[in-house]
């Protein structure tokens, strides 16, 4: 079973095509290496994948479906009290004073009862003078802007990175993205922040839940930092950590996601021979939890080590897969790496 | 644990606040520097408020003033006996506080995709914009003059008078402390980390799963919040909303000062901001000021050489200084002091 299908992806900048009709299955529970020199769309077609850029054609399919906000009755509901409520914003705005006037200011006598009754009327009775000027064009212009606003809003993130990140995607970044104030500890909770459920009133107030959740979710986290070997830093700041703690934490902090598909963004580079080892065992011991790994790296020694199948991209182009002794023998990866051999001698 | 001090320290505070005005009674002549304290905690209020918004969410605001203004104007239309409302202290003030919301979610929707300068160039515009409103909306905000007077407030039928400013003192610390618990308490828990991750690195963040339109547009609301809730207190004891020009430009930038100084992201740092700034502004040079004119080496009638005239030059200085040699500020945030610890097995494991 296929965890994720990409078919026909193309992604566009400009003139630039940084991924072109590229289409790849990765299989649940495998390890899949995308390999490519420097330029080759590698990080692109991570980016895609997550959210952060739309693909200019193709389709990304996760778990049988796109990672994107499905458009429900809820939706709709939404969009249309903010273009509801924008409207009469529109509408108050317009005639505030007037309104004030014949509603509030002419009906109060200093000191004496206030009827709210004659003041409803009085305002009905200033809309119904020029129903079309006081009411129905601010109405409908203010209504059109916040839906329109609102749509395109919507519509824009639609593939934002933090709904790929819902369904089941975690990432971690090419030139390491941790929140330096935040220790080590608070990385991986913000982690897992997509299965609190602890809402703004229970954390203000302090609701029972807040600290089931807190004693909770700091008890997964320790876990967590203590399965990457981290827990002795777990009260240090992020930006304090060594190259190597930093790499590891931003692993403890996608698993933290509970992730099905977890993307590594050449998680190798800058490590030494015993780091890396210690980081292969690592890759190996997260597919052991049945989480897929998709992983863009350099390291040849790495990626041979321990990939199940292997894409190549070369300019945007994939130009070959399969396993690691099938990708090695491919001519035309040893083409893309090395350059091409002149079989005959140009003629002199 | 490491808790236990940590919360005496916190409610030491509280008491020594509390105790100001009782010792003033005790000490000869009746020193009023509670009296002073009062605006020091309005304006922590404001800086609590922008706190969430700069400290925390890490979103540029310069227009706080404008959102106090909207809070003292509603308090003022909803209790004056000029109009109709003529709401209590309590039901005019929670009033007051929705309304704030709401003006936040109004400025925070079509602004959320804004980052960095360009917010705060929209937010230093809202600020204006409420401004000149206030100024031309005669029939409503009454122009320059502002709404007066509002009734003081009572209190199961007591009622705060503008002559003795200890109920005063006590209400206003009682806001100001239930504030800082609301906001220490949403800093510790998932909201407001999320708020500081999105400061950190928003991509990083809505790609662990956070939804940074929805935390930031929460951080509007709730900072406006409290803002429009430092603007009702303001007004009920000024007895008047004050005129527009009241929450003008420098007032957002005394609030951001207040911010910067005191360390941005800690409620502690905003308090000490507050007290230094306001402290400096009211207290240090009203006092430098007088003792010169008293002995003469000062003019009264030359405004260059009165230091009161030197404040806003001396605030950018501070902010210079602070930019260069401690930009964390005077307090800096819980993270730096579990950063200095080690050691110490994770204390305050945060939810």
């Amino acid at each position: 079973m296929n965890i994720l299908e990409i078919s026909d992806l193309t992604v566009r900048f400009g003139g630039l095509t940084a991924v072109n009709a590229v289409s790849l299955d990765i299989p649940a529970k495998e390890i899949v290496s995308v390999i490519g020199p420097n330029g080759a769309g590698k990080t692109t077609l991570f980016n895609a994948i997550t959210g952060i850029y739309d693909p200019t054609s193709g389709a990304i399919r996760f778990n049988g479906q796109e990672a994107r906000r499905p458009f429900r009755w809820t939706t709709a509901l939404a969009l249309a009290l903010i273009g509801f409520v924008s409207g009469l914003s529109l509408v108050l705005i317009a005639n505030v004073e007037p309104l004030w006037d014949t509603s509030i200011t002419s009906n109060y006598v200093y000191e004496q009862a206030f009827l709210w009754s004659k003041a409803f009327s009085a305002a009905s009775g200033y809309f119904s003078e020029s129903p079309g000027q006081h009411f129905a064009v601010p109405f409908l212009i203010g209504g059109l802007i916040g839906l329109a606003g609102a749509f395109a809003i919507w519509q824009r993130t639609r593939r934002a990175p933090e709904v790929a990140a819902r369904a089941g995607i975690a990432r971690t970044f090419q030139n390491i993205r941790l929140f330096n104030q935040m220790t080590a500890l608070d990385n991986v909770l913000l982690g897992m922040d997509s299965q609190l459920r602890t809402r703004v009133w229970h954390a203000a107030l302090r609701l029972p839940l807040y600290w089931r959740e807190r004693d909770e979710s700091a008890r997964q986290a320790m876990d967590i930092l203590r399965f990457v070997d981290l827990d002795r830093e777990a009260n240090q700041l992020a930006e304090n950590l060594s190259y190597g703690h930093q790499r590891r934490l931003e692993i403890a902090r996608a698993l933290a996601m509970q992730p099905r598909l977890l993307l590594l963004d050449e998680p190798a580079a800058g490590m030494n021979p015993a780091e890396t080892q210690e980081l292969m065992k690592l890759i190996h011991d997260i597919r052991e939890r049945g989480i897929t790994v998709l992983l863009i790296e350099h390291h040849m020694q790495v990626v041979m080590g321990i990939s199940d199948r292997i894409a190549v991209l070369d300019h945007g182009e994939k130009i070959a897969a399969g396993t690691p002794p099938e990708v090695r023998n491919n001519p035309r990866v040893v083409e893309a790496y090395l350059g091409k051999t002149y079989e005959d001698p140009p003629p002199t | 644990m490491a808790a236990r001090p940590r919360i005496l320290f916190h409610w030491s505070f509280l008491i020594v606040a509390a105790l100001i005005p009782l010792i003033e009674l005790l000490l000869p002549g009746h020193p009023h520097v509670g009296d002073l304290l009062r605006p020091i905690f309005i304006m922590a209020m404001l800086g609590l408020g922008l706190n969430i918004l700069t400290g925390f969410t890490g979103q540029l605001n310069l227009g706080v003033a404008a959102f106090m203004a909207v809070g003292a104007y509603s308090y003022a239309i909803l209790t004056c006996d000029i109009y109709p409302f003529r709401l209590g202290f309590w039901s005019a003030t929670a009033l007051t506080v929705l309304v704030g919301l709401t003006v936040g979610l109004f400025l925070g929707l079509p602004t959320i995709r804004l980052r960095g300068d360009y917010l705060a160039i929209v937010t230093l515009g809202f600020g204006e914009i409420v401004e000149d409103v206030l100024k031309n909306l005669d029939s409503i905000t009454k122009g320059t003059q502002g709404i007066n007077p509002l009734p003081s407030p009572s209190w199961f039928g007591y009622h705060f008078r503008a002559e003795t400013y200890q109920p005063w003192y006590y209400l206003f610390l009682a806001f100001l402390a239930v504030l800082v618990l609301l906001n220490r308490n949403l800093q510790r828990s998932r909201v407001g980390r999320a708020w500081i991750s999105i400061r950190e690195d928003e991509l990083a963040s809505s790609c662990m799963g956070v939804n940074p339109m929805k935390m930031k547009l929460l951080a509007f609301a709730l900072g406006a919040a409290q803002c429009s809730l430092a603007g009702a207190l303001w007004a009920s004891y000024l007895g008047s909303s004050g005129e527009p020009g009241n929450y003008d430009f420098q007032v957002s930038i005394i609030a951001l000062c207040i911010v910067i100084v005191g360390g941005m992201g800690n409620i502690g740092g905003v308090l000490l901001g507050a007290l230094v700034i306001m402290g400096f502004n009211s207290i240090v040079l009203e006092t430098v000021t007088n003792f010169l004119k008293a002995h003469q080496i000062i003019s009264s009638s030359n405004v260059f050489t009165s230091p009161g005239s030197w404040k806003y030059m001396m605030y950018g200085l501070a902010l210079i200084l602070m930019m260069r040699f401690r930009p964390e500020g005077l307090l800096p945030s819980r993270q730096f002091k579990a950063e200095a610890h080690p050691d110490q097995p994770h204390s305050p494991p945060t939810s």
